[in-house]
C-alpha cells in the first residue's frame, strides 16, 4: 500500500519535472541532441588513439565498445533518475533548508529527493552511451544464449543501482559537511571511468580496491568478460560474472542504512 | 477539550565548532576539533488547548525557530518532551506531518516552476485529499486570499504577497488541526500583510489551532490573546496580550495643551512634565493615578484646548521584558 503510494507520488514529481522541462519543445530537443554529440566526441577520439594500436591488452575496438556503451549507459541513465541526489544539487538542498520542507510532508525523503530534480537532457548520454553499445555488439558478434540475453538488462539495471547508490552516499555526507565533497567524485565519475578500460591493465592495489571494497570489477568487467566469452586474465572463480546482482544488493543496502542514519543525525542536529 | 500540545522541559542543545583562526585554524580545526555547547532552548514547558492562536515572539536567537523545527518533527529534543495529539513529533514523522500545516515564511514549498494550481494537485495527492474537501477548501481560499488572478500563473512569476498567499494555501488544503506559521507576513506590504491576517483569523474562527511566530507585533496585537515570550531560550512570559501590558510596562502618557501660555504645568501628583512644542508630556502609571479621575478634575481647573492619552506599544513593553530577563511568568 505504502508501496504503491510512493510510486504514485513519485512519477507524479518527475512528471511535474518533465513538463516543466519540455515546455520549450525545440529548446529541450536541442539540449538533448547536444549532450549526446558532446559526450560521443569523448568516446570518437578514444576510438580513433586505439585504432592505431588494434588492440589493448588484448581487448579490440568493439570489445572496449561494449565496454564503454555499458557503463556508459547506465551511468547516464543513473545520472537521470538519480538528478536529486546528485551531490552538486542535493548540498544546495541541505543548506537553503528544502530539506526541512520536505520533512513536514507525509512521504518518504528518498521519494522527494530523487522526485525533486530531473535532469532530462542526460538522456543525450543515454543515448550516446546506447550508440556506443550498439556498435560493439555489432562489431563483436558475441555468441547471444538465452542467458546472455536475459542477464544483459540485469547487469545494466545493476550498474545504475551501484552506481545510484555511489550517488546517495556522496549526498550523505553533506549532512556533516554541508558543502559538498570533491573526493566523492572520484567514486562517481572516476567509478564510470575506471570501469570503462579492461580491469586488468590496472595496477595491483588498484584492483584490490576495487576488487574487495568497492566490488566495481563484477559490474562491468566479469560481465563483459561473460557476454563475449573472453578469458579471465585474473583467474577468478566461473561464478564471478554474476556476482553483479550481489554487489547491486550489497551497495544498495549500505546506501540506505547510510543515507537513514544520515538523515536521523541531521535531524538530531539541524543545520 | 483536550490539551492538543504539551510541551515539558522541552531542552535543546547544539554543538558548534570553535572554529581556529590564523595560518593553521583550519588544519587544528580539522584534527583537534574543539566544540561549544549553546543550549538554544532551555527548559520550556508549556500547554495549547485546540483552537487557541498564540502569538510566539522573541528576538533573533531567543530560540523560536529552534522549538517550532522541534514541534514540527525537524530536529529532536535534547531533553524533555513534546506530546501533539498524542504523537511524538520526531517518532513516525510521515504519519505526524499528515496531521499539521507548516509555513516558513522564508522558505518555499512550491515547485518553482509549474503554476500554483499544479502545485496544489501535487500536494492533494501527496495528503491523499479527498475530492470534496479540496474543491470546497480551494473554493474558500481562493476567496479568502484572492488567489483567482495567479492561480495559472508559475511560481516564479509570483510577487512575494502572492506567493505568501499561494503558501497559506498550500498548507491548509489538508485541513490541518494544528498549523505553524513561521513569519508569514516577512517582507510584505501593508495590504498584504492585512490579507494574511484576515485568512489567519479566518483559520481561527474556523476552529485551526494557530502558533504564530513573528516579529511583526502588530501581528500579535491584531491577532492573539495569548503570547509566549521567548529569549535566550526561556519563556520570560506566558499569557494574555493585555495583561502582559499592565504588567511590564505601568507607564502611560499624557499630551496636554493649555489654552495659556506660560505655565509650568506642574500638577500636584505628577512628576514634572516635559515640554514638547505646545504640549506637556506627563508620564502617569495608572496602578497609581486614576486617569479618567485626573483627565475630569483637570478640565475643570484648568483650560485644556487638547488631552491625549498614549498607551504603550506593545514593542516598548516586550522590549522591557528583554532588558528585564528575571520577571517570570505569572503562576
Amino acid at each position: 500500500m505504502i508501496v504503491i503510494y510512493s510510486i504514485k507520488i513519485l512519477w507524479l514529481l518527475l512528471k511535474t519535472q518533465i513538463r516543466s522541462q519540455t515546455q520549450y519543445r525545440l529548446s529541450f530537443l536541442a539540449d538533448v541532441f547536444t549532450t549526446a554529440i558532446f559526450s560521443s566526441i569523448y568516446f570518437l577520439a578514444f576510438a580513433l588513439i586505439l585504432q592505431r594500436f588494434e588492440t589493448v591488452a588484448g581487448w579490440t575496438l568493439g570489445e572496449i565498445a561494449f565496454l564503454v556503451g555499458m557503463t556508459e549507459t547506465s551511468f547516464a541513465f543513473m545520472d537521470l533518475l538519480f538528478s536529486g541526489f546528485d551531490p552538486d544539487s542535493f548540498s544546495p538542498m541541505v543548506r537553503m533548508g528544502s530539506l526541512d520542507q520536505f520533512m513536514v510532508r507525509p512521504v518518504s525523503l528518498t521519494i522527494q529527493v530523487l522526485g525533486s530534480r530531473l535532469i532530462l537532457r542526460r538522456l543525450g548520454r543515454v543515448l550516446e552511451g546506447l550508440a556506443v553499445l550498439a556498435f560493439g555488439i555489432v562489431t563483436t558478434q558475441p555468441d547471444w544464449t538465452w542467458l546472455k540475453t536475459f542477464y544483459l538488462p540485469v547487469v545494466l539495471v545493476c550498474q545504475v543501482i551501484c552506481m545510484g547508490s555511489i550517488f546517495m552516499m556522496g549526498s550523505t555526507i553533506t549532512f556533516w559537511t554541508v558543502e559538498r565533497i570533491e573526493a566523492v567524485n572520484i567514486l562517481t565519475y572516476g567509478g564510470n571511468e575506471l570501469m570503462s578500460y579492461p580491469m586488468n591493465i590496472y595496477p595491483r592495489w588498484l584492483l584490490f580496491i576495487f576488487t574487495y571494497f568497492v566490488p566495481f570489477i563484477f559490474v562491468n568487467f566479469y560481465p563483459t568478460l561473460y557476454f563475449l566469452d573472453k578469458p579471465d586474465p585474473l583467474n577468478f572463480p566461473v561464478f564471478a560474472p554474476f556476482l553483479t546482482p550481489l554487489v547491486a544488493i550489497g551497495m544498495a543496502l549500505a546506501a540506505y542504512w547510510f543515507w537513514g542514519y544520515g538523515l536521523r543525525h541531521y535531524q538530531s542536529t539541524g543545520t | 477539550m483536550e490539551t492538543i500540545v504539551q510541551v515539558r522541559h522541552l531542552t535543546k542543545d547544539f554543538r558548534v565548532l570553535h572554529r581556529n583562526a590564523g595560518k593553521w585554524g583550519a588544519w587544528n580545526d580539522f584534527f583537534h576539533p574543539q566544540y561549544r555547547t549553546i543550549r538554544a532552548v532551555d527548559g520550556i514547558s508549556f500547554d495549547i488547548q485546540p483552537g487557541e492562536l498564540i502569538g510566539y515572539i522573541g528576538p533573533n536567537g531567543a530560540g523560536k525557530s529552534t522549538t517550532i523545527k522541534m514541534l514540527t518533527g525537524l530536529l529532536v529534543p535534547t531533553g524533555g518532551e513534546i506530546l501533539v495529539k498524542g504523537m511524538i513529533p520526531w517518532k513516525d514523522r510521515r504519519k505526524y506531518v499528515a496531521n499539521i500545516g507548516v509555513v516558513f515564511g522564508q522558505r518555499r514549498t512550491l515547485w518553482w516552476d509549474l503554476p500554483v494550481i499544479d502545485s496544489l494537485e501535487v500536494l492533494k495527492a501527496i495528503y491523499r485529499i479527498p475530492d470534496s474537501l479540496f474543491n470546497h477548501n480551494l473554493g474558500m481560499f481562493r476567496k479568502i486570499l484572492d488567489l483567482d488572478s495567479f492561480l495559472e500563473s508559475p511560481v516564479r512569476s509570483l510577487s512575494l504577497g502572492q506567493r505568501m498567499r499561494a503558501e497559506l494555501c498550500a498548507a491548509f488544503l489538508h485541513n490541518p488541526a494544528l498549523l505553524f506559521l513561521d513569519e508569514p507576513t516577512i517582507g510584505l506590504d501593508v495590504v498584504a500583510k492585512e490579507r494574511i491576517r484576515e485568512f489567519i483569523r479566518h483559520l481561527h474562527r474556523e476552529g485551526t489551532t494557530i502558533l504564530l511566530t513573528t516579529h511583526d507585533l502588530t501581528d500579535v496585537e491584531r491577532l492573539c490573546e495569548r503570547v509566549m515570550v521567548l529569549d535566550w531560550g526561556k519563556i520570560l512570559y506566558d499569557g494574555n496580550l493585555q495583561e502582559l501590558t499592565s504588567r511590564f510596562e505601568g507607564v502611560n502618557e499624557m499630551r496636554v495643551s493649555f489654552a495659556e501660555n506660560g505655565e509650568d504645568g506642574l500638577l500636584e501628583g505628577l512628576e514634572p512634565p516635559v515640554r514638547e512644542g505646545r504640549y506637556y508630556v506627563y508620564r502617569i502609571d495608572p496602578r497609581k493615578v486614576s486617569i479618567p479621575d485626573l483627565v475630569s478634575s483637570l478640565y475643570r481647573t484648568h483650560p485644556v484646548v487638547d488631552l491625549e492619552i498614549r498607551k504603550p506599544k506593545l514593542e516598548d513593553t516586550i522590549r522591557k521584558i528583554y532588558e528585564n530577563k528575571s520577571l517570570n511568568t505569572p503562576d
